[in-house]
């Protein structure tokens, strides 16, 4: 009898177990925590705090990057305005919490909503015309937002910028500690959310508008009214990060929000490869921690700062040109070519969809 | 001129036919890709609609589900009024004008299309590509979605049965979760018909169902179009090359040569009529 129980139980264990492996979610909160460990490493003087810096600053811009890499990866659009509209999100959240002294949790709502508001419009605007009217477009609002941040001094404080404190949030006084700690979390609740929608009838209807135009209408998607949702998403998401980077940074300058920016989120995206959470986090590692974090420990680059753009520069492009797929798709392939070296032939079966 | 302010009620009806073309035309500058076509499809019917090549099949089509306004002419359908308003009686038939009407509402009147190279989408499963097909059965609305909010949940969970239902009935359910990319064509063209029955259609139109099918494929196509009349209680419309298969399948067959009505008969009619045959079919003798 009990011979009979045990593998029953076995096997219900080792189902729970690969389930627990297979669980999305439960991957999305294991890369958080290895994320979270990161201040920790730094205070054990394990790590440089600069490197707690740097992770912070890419943790900010994959949200934006997420954002972008929807709108890229399914719509097919492109919008050069990420950094005016990330811009847009942390003047707001400073405005609102320094000068008008409301909670984070406001300052946090009004900074994702008012860009989404004005993304919106824009995209009404211009997304009727396909192609690539709409970088354009972004491109224009994103220099006028540029000019506004440095010409309306009473709300951004013109050149000078503008100074926060780090924010109190249910009466605990942030640091920079958990600043950090808030930015992973907000990270992850992205990658969780972004996850649910590519995978629900958002996704469907974006992967049929990207396949075919016309088999999507016969499906029932209104195109304009899917291109709106998910431009309106990456403006969410841009919004947001601009306002994580007010909190963590306490002040914003207009220079930070330049085309140089929404240029190298666009990098990332692409690096890490269109449609692919985990690449897309991956490509803004690439684009601003190889250089922080690697480049600089070398004397030569350290002395010659200059030098490391350029092996960042050359870097992109060995990846787009040999890795077109994008760092998303490596450890498939990993997976794919260990298996060839070890199994031999693998049986030209069909491949599997990844576990849902 | 087009008769757009017939109103539903005028029409309500006990009409017979699903689909009734009144007197299309759709002229591409000088061309007359169609020219003053009309006829009707019947009720639980298949209907081939044929004609040499470049002869303006598919424009009919497109002008059917609104992809193209026709220059002139009407597309009348007929369907349950439950479609039409909320609360509406299912069991009432309605007919109304379809030229006008945006592209993607039409498929939520029960009027769906295949297309000639099938649209499948690689990058998902063959169960995602079906569900494609029940987007606009889904209420939840982005916000619900993406935090998986209750009804978006039970949505998903109903649509993803309703789809393995729909991938059963083709005898693929066990493929369900390969990736629709590397499959035969043939299975893909099961997931392109498949995804049609998601939305309970009155009728499905299909371009060239068995092109690129081997033989035997043919075969298993002729029996699933019956099947899903029989099952969908539905109408058919099919464009098709394979005259083995539209004269073995249709009930009714419409042929048409440079955009113009040539006969609508029986196959057997069709057959045996000289202008088909002139027009059509006389390259052989």
């Amino acid at each position: 009898m009990d011979s009979n129980k045990q593998p029953t139980a076995m096997k219900k264990t080792t189902n729970f177990l690969l389930s627990l492996y297979h669980n999305q979610y439960l991957r999305f909160v294991l890369f958080g925590l290895l994320l979270a460990c990161l201040p920790q490493l730094a205070k054990m003087k394990l790590i440089k705090t600069g490197v707690v810096t740097t992770m912070a600053q890419i943790l900010i811009y994959a949200i934006a990057a997420l954002g972008l890499n929807l709108l890229l990866g399914y719509s097919g659009l492109i919008s050069l305005g990420t950094a005016g509209f990330m811009g847009l999100g942390a003047y707001v959240a400073a405005y609102f919490y320094g000068d008008l002294q409301l909670s984070f949790w406001i300052a946090l709502l009004a900074a994702v909503a008012i860009p989404t508001l004005i993304g919106t419009l824009v995209g009404l605007t211009s997304l009727r015309i396909s192609g690539f009217y709409l970088a354009i477009a972004t491109l224009c609002v994103s220099e006028i937002l540029l000019k506004t941040f440095q010409q309306a001094t009473d709300l951004t404080g013109g050149t000078s910028g503008k100074n926060i404190s780090y924010p109190v949030i249910f009466d605990i006084a942030f640091k920079r500690d958990t600043m950090y700690l808030l930015l992973v979390v907000a990270l992850v609740l992205v990658m969780m959310l972004t996850w649910n929608l590519v995978n629900g009838q958002f996704g469907r209807a974006m992967h049929a508008m990207r396949g075919s135009e016309v088999a999507a209408q016969a499906m029932g998607v209104s195109l304009l009214k899917y291109r709106l949702l998910v431009f309106a998403i990456a403006t969410a998401y841009a919004g947001l990060s601009g306002a994580l980077y007010v909190f963590f940074v306490k002040g914003t300058y207009p220079t930070t929000w330049v085309l140089n920016l929404s240029l190298n989120i666009l990098a990332a995206v692409v690096i890490g490869g269109v449609r692919s959470i985990y690449g897309t986090v991956l490509g803004v590692f690439v684009v601003w921690g190889v250089s922080d974090l690697f480049l600089n420990n070398i004397p030569f680059f350290r002395q010659n700062p200059q030098i490391s753009f350029i092996v960042n520069g050359v870097l992109i492009i060995l990846v787009v040109m040999f890795y077109p797929n994008g760092l998303g798709k490596l450890p498939s392939d990993l997976k794919a070519g260990l298996s060839r070296l070890l199994g031999g032939r693998k049986k030209p079966g069909i491949p599997n969809k990844e576990e849902r | 001129m087009q008769n757009n302010e017939i109103t539903r009620d005028s029409l309500l009806s006990t009409e017979t036919y699903v689909l009734r073309i009144e007197n299309l035309s759709m002229h591409f500058g000088g061309l007359k890709a169609v020219d003053d076509l009309s006829f009707h499809v019947n009720r639980n019917e298949i209907f081939g609609l044929i004609g040499p090549n470049g002869a303006g099949k598919t424009t009919v089509f497109n002008c059917i589900t609104q992809f193209y306004t026709p220059t002139r002419g009407n597309v009348f359908f007929t369907t349950d009024a439950s479609r039409l308003q909320k609360g509406g009686d299912p069991s009432r038939q309605e007919t109304l004008n379809l030229v006008g009407i945006p592209v993607h509402k039409i498929i939520s009147l029960g009027l769906v299309r295949t297309f000639q190279n099938v649209e499948v989408i690689k990058e998902l499963s063959l169960i995602d590509n079906v569900l494609i097909g029940g987007h606009i059965d889904f209420k939840a609305n982005v916000f619900e979605q993406a935090l998986k909010l209750p009804r978006a949940r039970r949505e998903e969970k109903a649509m993803r049965e309703k789809a393995l239902e729909a991938l059963d009935f083709f005898d693929i359910a066990d493929r369900k979760d390969m990736l629709a990319g590397g499959q035969p064509y043939g299975v893909l063209k099961k997931v392109e018909l498949a995804r049609t029955l998601l939305c309970k259609p009155k009728l499905v139109i299909m371009d060239e169902p068995a092109a690129g099918l081997n033989d035997s494929e043919t075969d298993g196509l002729t029996q699933n179009i019956r099947k899903i009349r029989d099952a969908y209680n539905c109408s058919i419309l099919l464009v098709e090359h394979d005259m083995g298969l539209v004269m073995n399948v249709c009930d009714r067959i419409c042929a048409i040569s440079f955009g113009r009505f040539l006969a609508c008969d029986v196959p057997e009619k069709i057959r045996t009529n000289k202008i088909v045959q002139e027009a059509y079919l006389g390259e052989e003798e």
